[in-house]
């Protein structure tokens, strides 16, 4: 069912682009040939720094066709981000788009990595032969762009496991014609809200991701391509809710949130809006192939951090978090019981790539421990209460503390620093930091504002900081973000607004 | 509510706006960017001052300051744009 390319048609809902059946095999069948003839063979790995347009899913495709693996990366990152990312992944090529920032380019191919535009295709066509199941398809970099990447390696079989154990769980029909607004560079976007469809045989149809004005528009959108399916993140209800009529049609059938807490309320709101009772808070991974548990049926009321069954996985929720020893039946929860949630599931990742420590502290015989707290209510079902990861969720994107400090501890005047999360009406959470600095006046500030966007992509910026004379640590000598966070917002913020408007003229 | 007035009246209560808008939009913006040095039609999302949740702040300052009500005037992603354009909705409700 995955293999032979029986896809759905493809289009772009905004510009109005479309690919049929016949037309999708041939854009792949053009860049299989185009691969070939650049010396791309099983087991290369290719950078795609673009995505949510129709010839990102052709470049999937035929890098499946031979072998190869696809390593989707975030178009907004920092060129000095994208070389990390590179000196780690050595990929063979790079394909990009015309939107793709000139340095990024410049910076691939400073590194010896060859970079071809996504349109250069040529006319030959050659069909490819077709992946073993346990080559690797996809790697996705979840973390460590500053410094140590941490990219989750899926083969074909890990995908398969995810995308069958999803039509086993919900069926394909809520799925017909697929809308997807979210980036394709992720785990939710990409493996879940279109190729599980899409290679499913569902029509998808795609949208740059998080524009405000297609978001606005999201109503008369769902009704001009009857949607029957989208899923979403809580930031793009904050405005779709406030600012986009919504669907008169009656096409959609299902509607899924996830990649962050979903309260009871949003949820009850997103179906008053939609005019659909089958609203669900799915639970995705990356390491897990996204979508892992939800509600298949999700008729009964909202509530905060319900997420219902595992969907081709198995859901245990333990007294341990740590992969030390193996998952013993004594270290289960009682029903109610909030604890460690465990997951063991086909979809699981093959590993960290190049990273088996990693790996190790993460998995342990076939379970995954997710550093999430959860209970498994009197129903059998998983209820989120928290997170231990050190992850900053900034509506749906994760900002790992660790790699903005990275960023910070390079500059020359900084001693010390945090990042922690701060609370965001409009994002759920945003990126706070404290820094001491060996100079503290306006102009190392400048120069540090300066660097840290050269390095960081924009999402990951502070959007508060704090100079503090030290930041304190526990006895061990580690941080606490938490604390750190909690001494700063008692204080004011640094006007950063002032503090760069009033910046000499060069 | 003001009535359509003389112009002069008109070109004083949109500096005022103007004046009062600057100032909420101040508290949104992202470092880095100066709102002074944006031209009032030039695009507040597309210039990278305000990020695009903003908006909904936005919508929020302007049901609050001026009683205008989306739900019931429908919305136009247009009519928030641009600091002109912002003025211009708030002229048309106020006329």
């Amino acid at each position: 069912m995955f293999v032979d390319l029986r896809v759905g048609n493809l289009a772009e809902a905004v510009s109005g682009r479309r690919w049929d059946r016949g037309e999708i095999g041939r854009q792949v069948a053009t860049r299989v040939a185009r691969f070939q003839s650049r010396g791309v063979a099983r087991g290369d790995r290719v950078f795609l720094p673009f995505g949510n347009r129709l010839e990102f899913f052709a470049e999937l495709c035929a890098l499946w066709r031979l072998g190869a693996c696809a390593v989707p990366i975030d178009p907004r990152l920092t060129p000095f981000e994208v070389q990390t990312l590179a000196g780690t992944a050595n990929p063979r090529l790079a394909v990009v788009d015309d939107a793709t920032d000139t340095r990024v380019i410049r910076t691939l191919i400073e590194t010896g990595i060859g970079v071809i535009d996504t349109t250069d295709t040529g006319s030959d066509e050659l069909a490819g032969g077709l992946s073993q199941l346990d080559d690797d398809a996809l790697i996705l970099f979840t973390s460590g762009s500053t410094g140590a990447p941490k990219g989750v390696v899926h083969t074909h079989r890990s995908l398969r496991a995810r995308w069958i154990s999803l039509r086993d769980a919900l069926g394909t029909a809520p799925f017909a014609r697929t809308l997807c607004l979210l980036p394709t560079h992720f785990g939710h976007g990409l493996i879940c809200n279109c190729l599980f469809p899409w290679l499913s045989g569902q029509d998808l149809f795609v949208t740059p991701p998080f524009r405000p004005d297609i978001i606005m528009r999201l109503g008369a959108m769902l009704d001009e391509h009857r949607i029957t399916f989208m899923s979403s993140v809580p930031a793009v209800w904050k405005l779709a809710l406030k600012l986009s009529r919504p669907p008169l049609a009656g096409t959609l059938q299902r509607v899924h949130c996830g990649s962050a807490p979903l309260s009871a309320t949003a949820w009850e709101d997103i179906r008053r809006w939609t005019g659909v009772r089958q609203v669900c808070n799915a639970y995705g991974i990356t390491e897990t192939g996204s979508w892992v548990a939800g509600l298949a049926n999700a008729e009964g009321p909202a509530e905060d951090g319900l997420i219902g069954e595992g969907w081709g996985a198995v859901i245990k929720v333990l007294r341990v978090a740590g992969t030390s020893r193996p998952v013993s039946a004594d270290d289960e929860c009682a029903p109610g019981e909030s604890g460690y949630v465990w997951l063991n599931t086909p979809a699981l990742m093959k590993g960290y790539f190049r990273r088996d420590d990693l790996t190790a502290a993460a998995v342990i015989e076939g379970w995954f421990s997710t550093g999430d707290i959860g209970l498994i209510d009197e129903r059998g079902r998983l209820v989120l209460r928290g997170r231990e990861r050190d992850e900053i969720n900034r509506g749906g994107m994760k900002v790992y503390p660790a790699d903005v400090d990275a960023v910070a501890e390079r500059f020359e005047h900084v001693r010390d620093v945090c990042t922690f999360a701060l609370d965001d009406p409009m994002y759920g959470q945003a990126v706070g930091m404290a820094v001491v600095l060996a100079q503290q006046d306006d102009a190392t500030l400048r120069a540090l504002y300066a660097w840290m966007k050269d390095h960081l992509a924009e999402p990951k910026m502070p959007s508060r900081w704090w100079v503090l004379e030290d930041i304190p640590r526990t006895s061990r000598g580690k941080l606490n973000r938490d604390a750190v966070r909690a001494a700063c917002i008692e204080r004011p913020a640094l006007d950063l607004v002032q503090l760069l408007a009033a910046e000499p003229k060069r | 509510m003001n009535g359509a007035g003389p112009p002069q009246a008109a070109n004083c209560d949109r500096q005022r706006w103007r004046e009062d808008l600057h100032r909420f939009l101040r508290t949104l913006q992202k470092p880095g960017k100066s709102l002074a040095q944006l031209g009032d039609d030039e695009g507040l999302v597309a210039s990278g001052l305000i990020d695009s949740l903003a908006l909904v702040q936005i919508v929020v300052y302007l049901e609050d300051t001026y009683g205008i009500d989306f739900g019931m005037r429908g919305f136009d992603p247009d009519s928030l744009a641009s600091t002109a354009s912002i003025l211009d909705l708030i002229a048309e409700f106020r006329s």
